[in-house]
């Protein structure tokens, strides 16, 4: 074994994290106040009630619910992608993992609120809680909703312990580092309380190891029931274009679809911002920019067979939705949704120079922006006509939803600033033993394992 | 040498490996060893005689047991208790109770596999003190501490892990 894996290119991974660094500031402080729109708009709606929002007969689900779909899909990109790659130890997971963990977990708390946003009456939420009382209520555990707060419970809580465990021999290594530094800054003190007097013991490190090995093998099934949970939301109404039996294996690729385009997106600001090109390299975005185009066609698949199988049934109330969505009025946001989301990342990622940062990336906003069409689509599509030709109806948000829709997007920016000031965005533990492992496998093995060796 | 202990960094696993063996041979005993890295080491270093186990992934599975178990039964007691119209379908279908069964016994194994990670590793411990070379471990470095008696065993010690450095 070679010596220390440790060295001056690490240096850019802890900066962030032991001084004040005025651009993450800067980013925290306008993403914050963008943020601020959220609660503004929320506070606007709790204090005039809910009619400020443009939801109204028959549409009753408009922007809140298509933002909740949205980021809970958004949330698929980080604790389902890294737990794939851990079980199957892919070893250019390393510098991937935290940014997407990451993700998932702010995704999830931003897609959480919308349920509680679209009540209108946040304070009763918790009559969904199973507390026995004499209120008289109780909840229908037959009810997806009921399966939805479950599941993205459960998801959340998983994918907070699963982004928290791999940090904390992290944060031990910056207190040992910052203990020396400067011992009494309120840095170290944040840093001691959050390694949890972490020691890096062999004993430690071999229950750390299989703890995250169990908690990726418990975490990908239950990723997978979060998406699926939350396409039978629309699926077990008989509603026409929801009550399909591919909506949980087309939701949860259209989930991770989406997951994999911001994780692209979020992987090349991250890369630029903090120069740490020599960790996210070429390589890193060439593979995922391969699981990108798996994922880009596998969603047409999807989309194409949900839409043959409505067209030629040609059932009198799925065909009205239908003609409305891919020739009618909202056509054009149908075809936009297809460009962006298939045939522009079938034009540019099957090819190696398509899958560099700048290519993926750019396919990853414009993926964003068709799966965020998709779902609109999805839930005010087949709300505007119901069964019943004379009660269809139209929908056109309010500013009050178009503010909580931009403020979530800042709320998500805010997080993840924030969490770049306190932990590193790469796991400097994981890198180590990355290249640990790459010094015992050999020169001639070196190259193919370590993730810091750039594509020529 | 500080309070009775004895602390050395090496560079390598390999230097680890050979000053273990000494120590080993010397006679010092497994608890008296604390090895401590900033990355998981090759799991055959460990002080001679001493042994790391856990008790995952089992206790995952008896987590995930008692979490599906807790949560099927909250359902169907339940609803049982305040039966809810249902049109002739029966009040607690396997396949809608399936899927929260299901969440719950995710997160039984969940809580189970955190509570079991940092009962092995002792944590929380945030009052222990740091060591005078614990900044190694930071720059990767493998940290050997002996515990031993003032003046008895330190000089030995000391020898065992200088000559592992040569």
């Amino acid at each position: 074994m070679a010596g220390p894996a440790a060295g001056a290119h690490e240096e850019v991974l802890i900066r962030p994290v032991s001084t004040f660094r005025p651009k993450l500031f800067v980013g925290s402080l306008v993403t914050g106040l963008i943020m601020a729109v959220l609660f503004y708009s929320w506070g606007y709606q709790i204090v005039n009630d809910i009619g400020v929002a443009g939801i109204n007969r028959p549409v009753f689900w408009g922007f809140y619910i298509v933002n909740f779909v949205f980021w809970i899909g958004i949330s698929h990109a980080g604790t389902l992608i890294s737990a794939i790659l851990r079980v199957t130890q892919a070893e250019w997971r390393r510098p991937v993992t935290r940014c997407a963990e990451a993700i998932t977990t702010f995704a999830l708390m931003i897609g959480g609120l919308f349920p509680l946003i679209h009540l209108g009456r946040p304070w009763v939420f918790w009559y969904m809680v199973p507390i026995p009382t004499d209120r008289g209520l109780w909840p229908n555990f037959r009810s997806p909703l009921m399966w939805d707060i479950m599941a993205i419970t459960t998801y959340l809580l998983g994918s907070i312990l699963y982004l928290l465990l791999p940090m904390i021999p992290d944060f031990a290594i910056l207190r040992d580092r910052m203990m020396r530094e400067s011992p009494k800054s309120l840095r170290t003190l944040f840093f001691r309380v959050a390694a949890l007097g972490w020691r890096g013991t062999p004993q430690q490190w071999y229950s750390l190891e299989a703890a995250i090995r169990a908690m990726a093998v418990v975490i990908i099934p239950v990723a997978v029931s979060v998406h699926t949970i939350v396409s039978w939301d629309f699926a077990m109404a008989i509603q026409p274009m929801w009550h399909s039996a591919i909506f949980g294996p087309y939701f949860v690729v259209g989930a991770i679809y989406s997951g994999v385009a911001v994780l692209m997106v979020a992987m090349y600001l991250l890369r630029r911002g903090l120069g740490i090109q020599e960790f996210l390299n070429d390589k890193v975005f060439n593979n995922l920019g391969l699981m990108f185009l798996a994922f880009a066609l596998l969603w047409g698949y999807f989309t194409f067979a949900e839409h043959l199988t409505v067209w030629y049934g040609n059932e009198h109330a799925e065909i009205a939705v239908f003609d409305f969505r891919v020739t009618g009025g909202f056509a054009w946001l149908f075809w936009t949704m297809i460009v962006v989301n298939v045939v522009i990342p079938l034009l540019i990622l099957p090819f190696p120079k398509g899958r560099k940062p700048l290519g993926t990336a750019i396919v990853g906003l414009g993926v964003l922006v068709g799966m965020w069409i998709e779902r609109f689509l999805i839930v005010v599509g087949t709300l505007r006509f119901p069964r019943l030709d004379f009660t269809a109806g139209a929908y056109t948000p309010s500013w009050v939803e178009i503010g909580i829709l931009v403020g979530s997007i800042g709320m998500f920016g805010f997080l993840y600033f924030t969490f770049l000031q306190l932990a590193p965005i790469v796991s400097l533990w994981e890198v180590r033993e990355g290249a640990h492992i790459a010094n015992r496998a050999g020169p001639a093995k070196r190259h193919a394992l370590e993730p810091a060796s750039e594509e020529a | 040498m500080t309070d009775g202990r004895l602390h050395a960094a090496f560079a390598t696993s390999a230097e680890v490996r050979v000053a273990l063996n000494r120590l080993g041979q010397d006679g010092v005993p497994p608890d008296a060893v604390e090895i401590r890295s900033s990355v998981p080491l090759e799991h055959d270093i460990v002080p001679v005689g001493g042994r790391i186990k856990s008790r995952l992934p089992w206790t995952s599975v008896v987590g995930g047991l008692v979490g599906g178990t807790a949560f099927f039964m909250l359902v169907k007691l339940t609803s049982e208790a305040y039966p809810l119209p249902t049109g002739g379908m029966p009040i607690v279908p396997m396949p809608t109770t399936g899927v929260i069964t299901f969440e719950g016994l995710a997160i039984g194994a969940v809580i189970a596999t955190v509570a079991t990670m940092l009962y092995e590793c002792g944590l929380p411990s945030l009052f222990k003190k740091a060591g005078p070379l614990d900044h190694h471990i930071a720059s990767d470095h493998i940290l050997v501490t002996v515990t031993c008696d003032e003046g008895a065993s330190s000089a030995w010690t000391a020898k065992a892990l200088e000559t592992a450095r040569d």
